[in-house]
């Protein structure tokens, strides 16, 4: 399936990308747009204006994602409390991971293509993602 | 400030009631640092950040019942973006003030306390921080005070 986002992806498009990949479509294929009208017919469209995937009622679209697909392993729900808070910073959660993920982000978008961040933040996120399931596991943060 | 900024523009109107999402979006242009033009015109310095976050306050407004726009826009002359940047940098400059007196006054505080005062203050400048477009001269002893508080934590570690 081929699906759309905003070129010059940030911590919420990359977000959510790895989620795509990982949990809803295995084939995924992203396509980077400049403005909405520009999602081709075929994609789906996600953290861009008008989207169905996108910003819903305060939450991010990496929320929104996980809500429309049904996804509610507690270790995706805390990524999204920090992913929340890395892209919108209002406090919802308390995230301190959150700051530094969003200066990561922002830094690689400055020396890569959206292509090569989505593959650096995906092995990112994959880790991210191992680090809280020994946590929620362990019940305080793994060494 | 020789160089002209471009600004982007959230035009809106939200219905008075219910209040809640009125006064979300409010919050959040606060929290952002938008600049008040009129009664439903707030301007920010555009960047990748600020447009995106003023696009998602657009929708939250249209999705509320109000309308909105969200604009690309330069002053017409550099005496005005002069008077748009200065009341900016009177708010943040308000809030330096703030937190250079909470940094001077945690000075007597017990250890204990003026440890989660230091943690608090230093989240608080950093937020300040990000709203911070055009600096005003309150900025850097905000850092001092601050990073002097956090001295004298650290010596009675």
């Amino acid at each position: 399936m081929r699906w759309a986002t905003r070129a010059s992806v940030h911590v919420d498009r990359a977000a959510c990308a790895w989620l795509i990949r990982r949990f809803i479509d295995q084939a995924a294929v992203f396509v980077f747009v400049a403005d909405p009208d520009e999602v081709p017919a075929d994609a789906t469209a996600f953290d861009i204006r008008g989207a169905q995937l996108s910003h819903r009622a305060g939450d991010c679209s990496f929320e929104t994602v996980l809500r429309r697909y049904d996804l509610t392993d507690p270790v995706l729900w805390d990524l999204a409390r920090i992913v929340h808070e890395a892209d919108l910073a209002d406090d919802r959660f308390d995230a301190p991971e959150a700051p530094g993920l969003d200066v990561l982000c922002r830094g690689l978008s400055m020396v890569a293509g959206d292509e090569q961040v989505l593959a650096v933040t995906g092995v990112m996120f994959d880790g991210l993602y191992e680090h809280r399931r020994r946590a929620l596991l362990l019940g305080r943060d793994p060494a | 400030m020789s160089e002209r900024v471009e600004w982007v523009l959230l035009a809106y109107r939200i219905p008075r009631e219910p209040s809640t999402p009125r006064i979300a979006v409010w919050r959040k242009l606060r929290r952002l640092g938008a600049v008040q033009v009129l009664d439903g015109l707030v301007a920010l310095p555009a960047d990748a950040r600020t447009r995106e976050q003023l696009e998602w306050l657009a929708e939250e407004v249209l999705d509320a019942g109000g309308a909105a726009t969200v604009w690309l826009a330069r002053l017409g002359s550099a005496a005005q973006e002069r008077a748009l940047a200065a009341r900016m940098a009177e708010a943040v400059a308000g809030e330096y003030r703030q937190l250079i007196d909470a940094a001077t006054a945690a000075r007597a505080e017990p250890d204990a306390v003026r440890r989660r005062t230091l943690a608090r203050l230093r989240r608080e400048l950093r937020r300040v921080g990000l709203r911070d477009f055009f600096p005003p001269p309150e900025r850097e002893p905000a850092r001092r005070v601050v990073a002097a508080l956090a001295e004298l934590v650290e010596v009675r570690r």
